[in-house]
């Protein structure tokens, strides 16, 4: 357990610091204390995600989640949610495209109960996983995609963006939440053969972040995680860089029951984890962040051609992040009005660069998101947790807010100049129709902004 | 792996909900204010006192248009500039009007906290209610319409809460207006609700957050202090009734590939003594993934992503104040299922609801909900804003400053009787209205075989 960085307050980490360690089996730790309020977060990102899915098994890294939280060794049927509850903490998980999340959130006392619920589902889920459960949460997975994708208006425009966006093959063409064939497809072997590959100890960060004694903690996790065997079955997912720009625009358009017309695109921009990346989300916000952004005061208070408009950025780490437009009309605008809006906003953005007020509010609006979520015990692990899976580098995630505030304005123009231009996007269009034969089930709608990270338990 | 024996919980370190300090500048406007160190996004709540059934016959929907016009402009900035100004500060403001009243709420980094609150109070002093930003706002709202009615959880609340409250009450209507009533609205009208209702002396404000190194006095004289206004009488509160005869209505979703269930009434508030009876009662029966309705429609049955059941205020008044106490809360179950299991998953809810009146709650799922109830309480509120909504929550229905510090002693204190008495009170089956949002063609008729109530089919 050899001691890494320091705990040191680095510039711009507003006073918080983390500690490294690495238990012998692989398992990376990252501890970060705060005392103000008795509680302690709990978080395991496994490295892990639907990226590593492969062709007929879409869904199962999600799937495979649910089925974590169906007992181990020593815990019994839904075991793991009573007793984190019962013990008066909150408790879940994610899948994503990159990764795989669980989290605790427990009183102080409790912290040990947390860590001794994740080694045990690390290294003995298989002395539980059965049938009845898979069969189970087959079921209950297909209800979830139902409800937040296909029985919702424009639910699937997030799918069907992501499949245009990236080629027929690469590891993020397809959702997290996969496809009702491939979750129907999904063997209780699947499962087993999924948590043998990725569900190991080298395969994983824990952090513990709140009002905790460092190294009682330590010693809780090296007595709880220190005896799982670690392993090297994991294959690398296949490579998902692309060329910077897509080279033409792609479309789609889709004619189905929703409310109203609806213009929604994909811009292909830099990877997460670096200074173009940051660049890119100050343009998106300048674009199309809040009500004070470029394409809401001509959208929707100049022109008045739309309900909503704006733009969000979904940043990837291990393939291009996407910048993420997304109007809604008013009855009775016609698209190529709006494309044009959005085209002339683009175009003069990317001549002119963003104002210093401009930059001032973007800097500000996405500085105060940062202090969101670091400031809980919950948020912190969670970002502590990213940086290091996905960058290699805990402390990354303490001073995130100073890289966003060093952009300069040049930075966020050369990024709209590279980027936010209508040979990199995929345009989805949506043209209302009246209700008619009863829609296949897998063609319905909605766009769930929550969802584009993926999908909880 | 080597196994080790389940871990035994450390002492509890004590932990209260923050106890505000209550005060009130000259022009009448109470402030409660909370420092919670380390909180360095500082949360204010505005409760102001425009309730939705002050709305004018026939205007429903201005106390909406209202509030969002209190983003768009004031007599010293133009709505761009106004919205351009807060995002400086890397603040969020809204405001959004529901049967209680109007709510305003800003979230912002402490260190920008004055020039926040100086935009804030100029918008509750002179907004601009410009005529054209009134006539894009009401041209927005009727856009929003459509999304709203297309969204299944949305229609089955409008659909309950129409088929609950008489056509009469404000309560049986959309809260932000239909296309007929929005369409109505114009600078005027706004103006008019605005003179009519809005003014510091019936206005509370809640300030949570970092306050370390801020002269808050002095900041809120600078900035709501300034804002003037006459006093009002106190508002009668008429008592909220509703038609809980158990039936099931139908609104037809051809092709629809889940079912959307509402099942709910009305009943006891905060103020009714039977309240930490009923939170306790309602968590076991579908509080979490782990209560009896998911124990069977989600994790034995696969019917559901998953199914709750909650309380929720609709609007509350003390029993000393004039009207006495007149509020309620809506109780009910919701969730989606598969097209195809929307009868057995019924059945099931059914039978739930039916053991737990026959047998009522263990003595384990009331001690499993009071830890959880209780032992989140520091987790919940470690935000600001948390802490904010839930002291401007107590305000607004004339609950005490303590109440939430209270409820978590009564909850520990409640027995396993009393939270079955309550949740088999709130939750009977013969007196619930059912609103499904699905395929009529395909769960109509074993719907109606179910017997749990006349059924009826609206048009989506």
């Amino acid at each position: 357990m050899p001691m890494g960085h320091t705990a040191t307050a680095q510039a711009g980490s507003g006073g918080l610091t983390a500690t490294e360690h690495r238990l012998a089996n692989g398992l990376r730790v990252v501890l970060s204390e705060d005392h103000l309020t008795p509680v302690a977060a709990v978080c395991l990102w496994y490295d892990v995600g639907s990226r590593h899915e492969v062709k007929g098994r879409t869904g199962l890294a999600h799937l495979f989640e649910h089925l974590m939280f169906q007992g181990s060794g020593q815990v019994k049927g839904n075991g793991h949610f009573e007793l984190v509850q019962g013990a008066g903490g909150s408790l879940n998980g994610t899948t994503s495209f990159e990764r795989t999340n669980y989290f605790e959130t427990m009183p102080t006392h409790q912290l040990e109960l947390a860590l001794w619920l994740e080694a045990d589902r690390m290294g003995s889920l298989l002395a539980a996983l059965d049938e009845e459960s898979m069969e189970n949460q087959r079921d209950v997975v297909k209800n979830e995609r139902r409800q937040r994708y296909d029985n919702v208006p424009y639910g699937t425009a997030f799918e069907k963006l992501t499949a245009l966006a990236y080629p027929e093959g690469h590891p993020y063409h397809h959702t997290p939440i996969g496809s009702m064939a491939d979750l129907d497809a999904a063997t209780l072997e699947d499962a087993r053969t999924f948590f043998r590959t990725y569900y190991a100890p080298n395969n994983a960060v824990l952090s513990v972040v709140g009002d905790i004694d460092p190294e009682q903690t330590l010693a809780w996790i090296e007595k709880y995680f220190g005896s799982i065997p670690s392993h090297d079955g994991k294959q690398p997912p296949r490579d998902g860089t692309l060329p910077e720009v897509i080279g033409e625009q792609l479309r789609e358009e889709v004619r189905e029951e929703v409310p109203a017309r609806a213009l929604m695109a994909a811009y292909r921009l830099p990877h997460d984890g670096t200074r173009e990346c940051d660049a890119a989300d100050l343009a998106l916000t300048v674009l199309g962040g809040g009500e004070s952004s470029r394409l809401h005061n001509r959208l929707v208070r100049r022109d008045r051609t739309a309900v909503a408009a704006g733009f969000g950025l979904l940043r990837l780490a291990g393939a291009p992040s996407l910048g993420w437009l997304d109007v809604k009309m008013s009855g009775g605008v016609e698209v190529p009005q709006v494309e044009a809006a959005v085209d002339e906003e683009l175009a003069r953005f990317a001549a002119d660069g963003p104002t210093p007020e401009e930059m001032e509010r973007a800097q500000a609006q996405l500085e105060r998101e940062w202090l969101d979520r670091l400031g809980t015990v919950a948020g912190r692990a969670d970002e502590l947790c990213r940086f290091a899976v996905l960058f290699g580098d805990p402390q990354l995630a303490l001073t995130a807010v100073q890289r966003v505030l060093d952009v300069t304005a040049e930075e966020v123009q050369a990024a709209a100049k590279a980027q936010l231009r209508p040979d990199n996007r995929a345009v989805l269009v949506y043209e209302p129709v009246e209700p008619a034969e009863p829609a296949d089930a897998a063609d319905t709608d909605e766009t769930d902004t929550d969802a584009h990270e993926g999908a909880d338990q | 792996m080597q196994y080790h024996p389940q871990p035994a919980p450390g002492t509890a370190r004590p932990w209260a909900f923050p106890a505000p300090e209550r005060g009130a500048l000259p022009n009448g406007l109470t402030v409660l204010r909370c420092h919670r160190p380390g909180q360095q996004v500082v949360a204010v709540e505005i409760f102001l006192d425009a309730p939705l059934d002050a709305e004018p016959e026939g205007l429903d929907g201005v106390a909406t248009i209202m509030s969002r016009a209190l983003n768009e402009g004031t007599d010293k900035h133009t709505a761009e500039e106004f919205a351009a100004e807060l995002e400086r500060c890397g603040a969020t403001l809204d405001a959004h009007a529901d049967h209680p009243g109007v709510r305003v709420s800003l979230e912002v980094p402490a260190s920008r906290l004055a020039k926040a609150l100086a935009l804030v109070a100029e918008a509750l002093r002179a907004p601009a209610f410009a005529e054209s930003e009134i006539e894009r706002l009401v041209r927005n709202r009727l856009d929003e319409i459509p999304h709203e009615q297309a969204n299944p959880a949305r229609r089955a609340a409008k659909q309950l809460s129409k088929e609950l409250f008489p056509a009469t009450a404000r309560m049986s209507r959309p809260r932000q207006g239909t296309e007929e009533t929005v369409e109505r609205i114009d600078a005027a009208a706004v103006r008019a609700f605005f003179d009519a209702h809005i003014r510091p002396s019936t206005a509370i404000a809640v300030v949570v957050g970092d306050l370390t190194g801020i002269d808050l006095d002095a900041l809120l004289a600078d900035t709501l202090g300034d804002w003037s206004g006459d006093t009002a009488a106190p508002r009668p509160a008429p008592p909220i009734t509703a038609d809980d005869t158990g039936r099931v209505v139908i609104v037809d979703r051809p092709g629809a590939v889940q079912t959307q269930l509402l099942i709910g009434r009305i009943g006891a508030d905060r103020h009714d003594s039977v309240w930490p009876a009923q939170v306790l009662g309602t968590y076991c029966l579908g509080g979490t993934l782990t209560s009896r309705l998911d124990r069977v429609l989600r994790e034995e049955k696969g019917y559901t992503y998953g199914v709750r059941a909650f309380a929720q205020v609709l609007r509350s008044s003390a029993p000393d104040s004039a009207s006495g106490a007149t509020g309620a809360a809506m109780l009910a179950i919701s969730g989606s299922v598969d097209t195809e299991s929307t009868e057995p998953a019924l059945k099931d809810l059914w039978t739930v609801l039916r053991t737990l009146a026959a047998e009522g709650l263990t003595d384990e799922e009331r001690e499993t909900a009071v830890q959880n109830l209780v032992g989140v309480a520091p987790l919940k509120f470690e935000t600001a804003a948390s802490v904010a909504g839930t002291l401007a929550d107590q305000v607004e229905q004339h609950l005490p400053d303590d109440y939430q510090a209270q409820l978590y002693a009564r909850l520990a204190e409640t027995g396993t009787v009393e939270a079955t008495a309550a949740v088999v009170n709130a939750f009977p089956g013969d007196r619930l209205v059912t609103i499904l949002v699905g395929d009529a063609a395909r769960i109509e008729e074993p719907v109606r075989a179910l017997g749990i109530g006349e059924v009826s089919v609206v048009t989506g």
